[in-house]
């Protein structure tokens, strides 16, 4: 049994480590900087003169908003990669051919991939900010990592879930293209919440990062991580229960594709 | 018990053809089969192309759920008791792929070490000696995406050995491979089969399932249409002789034409460069020599020989469905 747990351990620990040094796609240099440092900073840039030129809004709304959603793009994209790279290598047929079980198999892909989007986030804001001017209080820059960690997370549990598409269909990079779109525009990234239709918001409130940035601009204002406590904890509950979604459908769907044998068509 | 088991396997694929007006077409790739591997034996699965061996594997290593019927590996069921299957076989197929391109051979062996649970205190002398049975110490800090086809296969199956499994399925696994790798690679797998390890193999070499095999079962369109050992399987087309005639420019029509004339078991024709060699199994007795030139009126023909039938005869035999 505690041999198990130790297998278990080791997979989620060092065999997550070691799957995304082979999956993920952007860990040269040259792919990396341009895809996950520049171009998010781009998008903030983008956004935060369009709301100057319309006079609305602060630089810092879009800095943070912007700097935390980006972190969507390593989360879904390399997570999904976790599994639909397999087939391009040909290695998903062995990889579930083995004994391993598939939380830890799964989750520990999942670790180095929050690690990522935390610091493309973290990045993103500090390199935002020094270029626009905008200030934030030395004091909330802890509580501000913590958030854009917890961001990382729930988003990567809806990446978790997108992942597991990967076992039935070859075009994950398709749904994580329109699953960011829908994060730019249903998450309060660029227009408040307040200002969306009703229903919106309402799916908003419902997806990963829409609590997490309300409560970076919060604390980047000045609030306290305690007066934030309930929009963490919101943010924390959705990132488990999209995880949860993805890891229900991931055992679904590679039932489904020994079934429907789909496991290794390229 | 048997250490391998399938009975009355059978699988079919559903395949969808168009993109507004889909049809739907259901295809039996395996169609009841069953056979019994023992303890320490070296099984062959031969078969043409699309016979149905790749489907049959992959229901043995639960990969695919068999449609009806059932297997089991070490009296663990393929469908019930996944897991416990998986513990106990190594999965090896040929080809190029199947590696992480962007981690080195020794990246690649460790990441499964993981998967199989070998501890870590074992992992290093564990690989370290399967890195010398499959000749590639010394090369192991190298990205695998260096490697050649033969280095490549090496390398699967160290994988495939990495937790010391009782039974193996080498699928084609010395497909592509030059002469010399293929032989180091059948030189490893008599090893293997030396070590007491139950092997299910699939080639398209007859040699090599003559060289390596104990018995063969030999798959035609999904159904099994012969077992036995490479010896028993010789006999069907002993007695007769096999007359090899060099051809240029060869139609099919007299390829039918000899396979009707009275004394000919079957025809087929093999490429070997620029020339087309008829191949044509004599039943015992027969004189079709004539017979069989005057079925090629028109044909450029070279030497014409006869020699005693071989494994791949009777293999040509039973895929050809005569």
């Amino acid at each position: 049994m505690s041999g198990d747990i130790t297998t278990s351990l080791r997979i989620f620990f060092v065999g997550g480590l070691i799957s995304f040094r082979a999956l993920f796609n952007w860990l040269s240099p040259w792919i990396y900087i341009p895809s996950l440092l520049i171009a998010p900073i781009f998008q903030i840039l983008l956004f935060a003169y369009i709301g100057r030129s319309a006079g609305i809004e602060s630089d810092a709304f879009f800095v943070i908003g912007n700097a935390v959603q980006y972190s969507a793009i390593p989360c879904l994209f390399a997570m999904a990669n976790t599994i639909a790279g397999e087939r391009s290598t040909q290695t998903l047929g062995i990889v579930l051919s083995t004994p391993a079980r598939r939380i830890p198999l799964f989750l520990g892909r999942s670790l180095p991939v929050v690690v990522n989007g935390f610091f493309v986030s973290m990045f993103s804001l500090v390199v935002g900010s020094l270029l626009l001017g905008v200030t934030i209080p030395r004091s909330a820059w802890l509580p501000l990592a913590l958030v854009v960690a917890v961001a990382a997370m729930s988003c990567t549990g809806l990446g978790l879930t997108n992942a597991a598409l990967g076992l039935r269909v070859r075009e994950t990079a398709v749904l994580s293209n329109v699953l960011f779109g829908v994060l730019l525009i249903f998450c309060g990234v660029n227009v408040s919440l307040d200002a969306l239709p009703d229903w919106m918001a309402a799916v908003g409130s419902w997806l990963p990062l829409t609590h997490a940035i309300e409560a970076a601009r919060e604390l980047a204002a000045g609030d306290t991580l305690g007066s934030v406590a309930g929009l963490i904890g919101r943010e924390v509950g959705l990132g488990m229960l999209y995880g949860g979604v993805g890891l229900a459908a991931l055992r679904w769907l590679e039932i489904e594709g020994r079934r429907s044998a789909t496991l290794e068509v390229q | 018990m048997s250490v391998i088991e399938a009975r009355d396997l059978r699988r079919s694929y559903r395949t969808r053809t168009g993109l507004w007006k889909r049809e739907k077409k259901v295809v039996e790739a395996v169609r009841g089969v069953s056979f019994a591997v023992e303890q320490g034996e070296l099984f062959g699965l031969l078969g043409p192309n699309a016979a149905g061996k790749t489907t049959t594997i992959k229901m043995l290593i639960t990969l695919l759920l068999p449609t009806s019927g059932s297997a089991s590996v070490l009296g663990h069921d393929v469908v019930d008791d996944a897991r416990e299957v998986r513990r106990h076989i190594g999965y090896v197929f040929g080809g190029d792929r199947g590696l992480y391109e962007r981690l080195n051979a020794l990246d690649n062996l460790r990441y499964f070490a993981e998967l199989y649970g070998v501890p870590a205190r074992e992992q290093k002398q564990r690989i370290g000696a399967l890195l010398e049975l499959v000749g590639l110490t010394g090369r192991e800090k190298e990205r695998t995406e260096g490697f050649s086809r033969g280095m490549r296969q090496r390398l699967h199956i160290a994988r495939g050995l990495l937790h010391d499994p009782e039974v193996l399925f080498l699928d084609e696994p010395t497909i592509g491979i030059d002469p010399v790798g293929a032989r180091e690679l059948r030189a490893t797998i008599g090893t293997l089969k030396g070590q007491g390890k139950t092997i299910l193999l699939t080639t398209h070499y007859m040699f090599e399932a003559d060289e390596l095999c104990d018995r063969i079962a030999v798959i035609r369109a999904g159904e099994l249409v012969a077992e036995g050992t490479p010896a028993t399987l010789k006999q069907r087309v002993t007695g007769g002789h096999v007359m090899e005639v060099e051809t240029f420019g060869m139609p099919e029509s007299a390829v039918a034409a000899v396979r009707s004339l009275a004394g000919v078991s079957t025809a087929a024709v093999e490429e070997r460069g620029q020339a087309q060699v008829l191949l044509v199994q004599v039943g015992p007795g027969a004189e079709v020599t004539s017979a069989v030139l005057g079925c090629l009126g028109g044909v450029n023909v070279g030497r014409v020989s006869s020699r005693e039938p071989t494994l791949e005869d009777a293999y040509v035999e039973l895929v050809s469905g005569q």
